[in-house]
Parts: C-alpha cells; sequence; structure tokens
C-alpha cells in the first residue's frame, strides 16, 4: 500500500509482522474479571443451550454434576484470553487463519480474572507480498496462577514496510 | 390455590427433554443443527468490545474498507466460532460434561452483516474416559456455513459427556 493508511495512524507503531521473534514471550498489558454478564450475555447470545452456564438453581442441586455453581463457557474463556492478546497480536491483523491444540484446562467461574500471555512460536512469509504469517501459543491464566486456556492461533499481519505509512 | 397449581403441574407434567447423552453417539453419526442465525453488526460490536478484541477492522469500517472488506466490517472470528460452536451445543453436548478442547480450527470466508450461518457435525470417536466412569469422551468435527453454503469455519470439538445412566441415577 503505496499511499498512508488510516490504520497506521490509530494503531500501534510495534506490533507489524517485522516486530515478532520466535521464541519471544509477552505479557499482555490487562487482566480481566469474568462476570455474570460476560458468561451469561455471550452464552445466550450465541445460542449456546448448555444450561450450566446459565442456571444456578439447576448447579446447586443436581448433585452429581462436575462442577456445583454456573461455569464460564470454555468458547468465551478462549474468546476473552485471546482478546486480552489481541491489541498486542491482532490489532494489524488482516485475517485469522487458524486455531488449535486449543485446552480448557481449568474451570472459570464468575468472579475469576483471567489474565493472557503469549508466546511466539514462528513467522513466514504469507500468499501476499504486504503480509506474513504468524503462529502464536496463547496462554491464559487466573488469579492463582491457575492455568486456564491454552491455545495456538495463526494470524496473516501487516507488514510495517507496507503498512506503516501514516496518513497525512 | 397457587399451591395447588403447582403440585397439579408436578404430578401431570412429562419431560420435554433435550440433548443426547454417551449412548447415543456412534461413529460417522451426522448432525444438522437447529436455527441458523442472522449475525448482525450489533452481535458483532457486542462481542468485540466485550472480549476487548481490539483489531480495529472489526470496530471501524474505514479500516474494514482500507483492508480489503468491501461489504463492511468483518464478524470477529471468535464471534463465529462460539456462535457456530453455541448452535451445536444440544445436539452434541447438552447432555452435561464439559468441553476439553478444540483442533484444526480453520477459518474460511470472512462473514460480514445479515450472513445467516448454519452448523452441521459429524461424529469423529466415541471413546470411554478412565479417569470418570460415568462419563465419555466425544469427538465431533464441526462446519458452519453462510446462506450462499461456503465454509466459514470447521474445527474437532471433544468434550466429556455424561451417560445416560449416570443422569437418571442423579434426578
Amino acid at each position: 500500500m503505496a499511499k498512508g493508511s488510516i490504520s497506521a495512524a490509530l494503531t500501534s507503531p510495534n506490533n507489524y509482522f517485522e516486530d515478532f521473534v520466535p521464541g519471544d514471550v509477552w505479557q499482555h498489558a490487562r487482566g480481566k474479571t469474568v462476570t455474570e454478564m460476560d458468561n451469561v450475555l455471550l452464552t445466550n447470545l450465541v445460542l449456546n443451550t448448555a444450561e450450566g452456564h446459565f442456571n444456578e438453581h439447576l448447579m446447586q442441586t443436581a448433585g452429581k454434576g462436575i462442577f456445583a455453581r454456573r461455569v464460564v463457557f470454555g468458547g468465551i474463556n478462549l474468546s476473552i484470553v485471546i482478546g486480552l492478546a489481541a491489541q498486542d497480536t491482532g490489532e494489524q491483523v488482516l485475517r485469522e487463519v487458524a486455531m488449535d491444540k486449543v485446552r480448557l484446562n481449568h474451570p472459570v467461574y464468575h468472579g475469576d480474572t483471567l489474565y493472557a500471555f503469549s508466546e511466539v512460536l514462528e513467522t513466514a512469509d504469507s500468499d501476499r507480498a504486504d503480509a506474513g504469517l504468524v503462529r502464536f501459543m496463547h496462554f491464559g491464566i487466573n488469579q492463582d496462577d491457575a492455568l486456564c486456556v491454552q491455545a495456538e492461533r495463526l494470524v496473516q499481519m501487516k507488514r510495517r514496510s507496507h503498512w506503516a505509512v501514516k496518513v497525512s | 390455590m397457587s399451591k395447588t397449581i403447582v403440585s397439579e403441574l408436578r404430578a401431570r407434567a412429562k419431560p420435554w427433554p433435550r440433548g443426547n447423552r454417551y449412548e447415543d453417539f456412534h461413529e460417522g453419526q451426522d448432525f444438522t443443527h437447529h436455527w441458523g442465525r442472522t449475525l448482525s453488526e450489533a452481535d458483532n460490536t457486542l462481542f468485540t468490545a466485550l472480549t476487548m478484541h481490539y483489531n480495529p477492522q472489526h470496530l471501524n469500517v474505514e479500516i474494514a474498507r482500507e483492508n480489503g472488506h468491501m461489504r463492511g466490517i468483518p464478524m470477529t472470528p471468535m464471534l463465529v466460532f462460539t456462535t457456530v460452536f453455541g448452535m451445536s451445543v444440544e445436539d452434541l453436548s447438552e447432555g452435561g460434561g464439559p468441553f476439553l478442547g478444540v483442533e484444526n480450527c480453520v477459518y474460511g470466508v470472512p462473514v460480514f452483516p445479515g450472513d445467516t450461518l448454519s452448523a452441521t457435525s459429524r461424529v469423529i470417536s466415541v471413546r470411554e474416559s478412565a479417569k470418570r466412569p460415568d462419563f465419555g469422551i466425544v469427538t465431533w468435527a464441526t462446519r458452519g456455513t453462510n446462506q450462499h453454503g461456503e465454509e466459514v469455519i470447521r474445527f474437532e470439538r471433544s468434550n466429556l459427556v455424561s451417560r445416560r445412566k449416570s443422569v437418571e441415577d442423579s434426578r
């Protein structure tokens, strides 16, 4: 892209394809306390019908269940952890390509706080000259350092050489 | 008076069950999941903002266009994933048991406001759980398509699924 880009003026200068080095591990700036609002709203929004995420009475009385209270839908834990990592590892992403090895290692309950870490696994050229591929392993831990989420994520990311010219 | 109505309901009502149990699954079995869902720009804004997914092409239509998306703001891919997953839950995992993991998730064509997603799945494997005798582990290949039949996502998911017997015992 020869002309200046709008996004270069509105995003960070240090998270383009060229900035990611395999082996680097990053701790992202913010955590998020996952509330009942997040879990019930998003679970119902995406039509997930599993009551274990939104029927507190059932969870307290069902007896033989694995959990004794509502547990946050794992898809939301994964989305929040990737979200917490997204300003650093997603602002310059043109396309989310794939995810793999997603593990929901530990339950998340209302009031738990998630923090995100990312390891750069590899970088490669892509099918377009103005972007490359970056593979990350994202990790989500709770307030007690329990590993709750792990996921590999492959993205196609803008190259600074083509996209970092600001609109003047 | 209302107490009488409630005890009548308790006495007369037949349960209308939903969801499948471990015993209901066999390899190669296909499911066409219910409903479909048309995603709106509001769905995307809510999901992207609540999950703090700060890639501006999912929040700023000018940047989406600059990135080549002439139909507007593409839905954040995690919304596509969780919506296709959500529609599959009644058939696959509502029977009880936690979601363990996902392998080989690949995104297809982007999804724009007004597109309608549908979900189908096939059972890949059914096996016992060594750790939890009341549950088995089932793996499904799930596919999401848009209104033109184009694939928007596919992934393999595994869950612990409770056995029918253990569910009946808990009642």
